[in-house]
């Protein structure tokens, strides 16, 4: 009891998350008795997991699209396709955020890369300060339910861990977020178009001309997403290979035919890269230790035991579900949460009778809103940062859009067919 | 950038240390983003495949993985919930700095060390991973890693250390991983 205080307070002093899951593995080990270097062999584990493969490789990808100008190309070719409608601006941002977030795993690169070319064109087109600022905030982390983002393939990852049966398929995962996503999508856009309705000035003719020159401008990438989700969905790839192929595939285009990153760059890209796949990858290792030791120690029975003298139907039990993640999500980063909390909530929702894959959409339908929460949700962060504001204007612009954001998580979480629906059996 | 100042000689060492972590760091990947398509290859048009290439990769997203958290290391940038060091300035934020770094320090040794035995039994029992390659040789990684990471915390408490002894003034903070300048 003492030595999980301390670490909690590690943890909130600041100390990094791998560092204090290690030493709860340590300590909880060494309690029972058993030689240390079991955490080591955990570890090790890493490398007997081929969807890993998928991470490092998509995100490599992503980044690489973030440095080459495929960022300009796709706001271009939104606004080409969708800026003729009123309000069109924004469902622009919302859609091409989604698409960005969705192939650089929610990490914050989306407002850097897409917020820089968004934000001055809507201010341009006359919509309010405010409203921007929080659309483009908010934005920044939409689109973590769509294939193949990462914190998906995480949830797959972890929860595969837990011998389920039957298993937890990283397929389904991405069938089951996406009309979730697209609600979450669709909500936004209808408040954006109502609130900014007569105020701005940009309605114009679809142009015929530009939408054909921004789509030859990006003939390379448009092939991206067809591949990655067609050959996924259809079983012709299996994940790790469509990340294999979409790693090389941008390289290639971006690196060898478009010339946008030049060859001296590219040690810094895998540099940058590799830094957010390590910092995921080594909390990954160390909670597969210590997710070891609390399965051997029976903590997630126990704990659903306890909960079940108290909470008997499910939908208090969903309830509590939401406001335990929502404060998790102001809380943790989204892939530290997935990892640690993840192993001991699924099989109590699972004896509430909850799907293990509707629980992954509702875990990072969760997760998503802690992105533009405070204390420490990276994206007000980023954006206070890139917008030169402070968090507190950041956070109050980006209410409306939290709002909003919440009722769709309600809607996600007790409507589990809206999930499941696209998911085979 | 957000390294630890060091002067002279021992600055010239340490950019030269980044300068192989990052080519090694490159080189993994790189080979992993050339290996991973070119089995697909082998699979769609000879309907065959590399025997070694599978473990291979495997291994190589550990070792990569490893990397990234070592580089990571270099300027604190692990994910961590930083709540309390937002509001501390000055000496106090130093104080709290060094409680930090040693304890992470200290838990990278012992899993270092630990990780070091699981080598050596390993060793031991002399089990092969893929072709003559002894899974010994890839599981250093971890040893080496962890020693690396705690050797990047030392020296942060050090300088945290020179902070509250008031040899040094305070620097900036660095920043996290996933959080693009």
């Amino acid at each position: 009891m003492m030595g999980s205080l301390l670490l909690l307070l590690a943890a909130l002093l600041g100390a990094p998350l791998f560092a204090v899951i290690a030493a709860s593995a340590l300590l909880g080990f060494s309690r029972e008795e058993v030689d240390l270097s079991v955490v080591a062999i955990e570890i090790y584990r890493l490398a007997e997991m081929p969807v890993l493969l998928a991470i490092p490789l998509f995100t490599f990808a992503g980044y690489l699209l973030g440095e080459s100008q495929a960022p300009r190309r796709l706001v271009r070719l939104t606004n080409a396709l969708l800026g003729w409608m009123s309000g069109g601006l924004a469902i622009v941002a919302l859609v091409a955020c989604a698409l960005f977030t969705a192939f650089t795993g929610a990490s914050g690169v989306t407002i850097v890369a897409l917020g820089a070319l968004l934000y001055p064109a809507l201010r341009e087109a006359n919509y309010p300060e405010r409203f921007s600022l929080g659309l483009i905030t908010t934005s920044g982390s939409l689109g973590l339910l769509f294939a193949p983002a990462l914190p998906l393939i995480l949830y797959g990852v972890v929860a595969q861990q837990m011998n389920l049966d039957p298993p937890v398929k990283i397929d389904d995962l991405f069938a089951a977020g996406l009309l979730p996503g697209l609600l979450m999508m669709v909500a936004l856009s209808l408040y954006s178009v109502w609130h900014v309705r007569g105020q701005v000035r940009e309605k114009r003719a679809f142009d015929y001309r530009e939408a054909c020159a921004a789509v030859r401008d990006s003939a390379w990438e448009i092939p991206l997403p067809l591949v990655v989700l067609g050959g996924i969905y259809s079983g012709f790839f299996a994940l790790s290979e469509a990340a294999a192929v979409t790693a090389l595939y941008v390289l290639i285009v971006e690196v060898a035919i478009r010339r946008e990153i030049p060859l001296g760059k590219l040690p810094e890209v895998m540099r940058e890269s590799m830094v957010l796949v390590g910092a995921i990858m080594i909390i990954l290792g160390v909670s597969l230790a210590s997710t070891n030791y609390f399965i051997d120690t029976e903590v997630p029975t126990r704990l659903f035991e306890i909960i079940r003298e108290r909470v008997d139907s499910k939908f208090t039990f969903l309830i509590l579900l939401n406001i335990f993640l929502l404060i998790l999500g102001m809380m943790l980063d989204i892939f530290s949460a997935l990892v640690l909390v993840v192993p001991i909530i699924l099989p109590i929702a699972i004896g509430y009778g909850i799907h293990p894959v509707h629980l992954g959409i509702i875990f990072l339908a969760n997760m998503q809103i802690g992105y533009i929460t405070p204390p420490v949700g990276m994206n007000l962060f980023i954006a206070s940062y890139r917008f030169e504001r402070s968090v507190l204007d950041v956070f109050r612009a980006t209410l409306p859009f939290l709002v909003i954001l919440l009722a769709t998580v309600l809607v996600i979480t007790y409507w589990p067919g809206l999930s499941l629906y696209l998911v085979a059996d | 950038m957000n390294d630890v100042p060091a002067e002279g000689a021992l600055a010239r060492a340490q950019r030269v240390l980044h300068r192989i972590e990052d080519g090694v760091l490159a080189l993994l990947l790189g080979a992993m983003v050339v290996l991973a398509p070119f089995q697909i290859g082998l699979r769609l048009f000879f309907d065959e495949g590399l025997t070694w290439a599978d473990p291979l990769l495997r291994v190589l997203v550990l070792w990569v993985g490893m990397f990234g958290a070592i580089s990571a290391s270099r300027g604190d940038r692990h994910i961590n919930v930083d709540v309390l060091s937002r509001i501390l300035r000055g000496r106090a934020r130093a104080m709290l700095g060094l409680a930090v770094h040693v304890f992470t320090t200290t838990v990278c040794l012992i899993v270092a060390w630990h990780s070091w035995t699981f080598v050596q039994t390993e060793r031991e029992y002399g089990s092969v991973a893929f072709l003559d390659v002894p899974s010994w040789t890839l599981q250093l990684i971890l040893p080496f890693a962890f020693s690396m990471i705690a050797i990047r915390y030392a020296l942060y408490a050090a300088a945290e250390g020179s902070v509250v002894l008031g040899l040094r003034q305070p620097g900036t903070r660095s920043q996290p991983a996933g959080d693009p300048r």
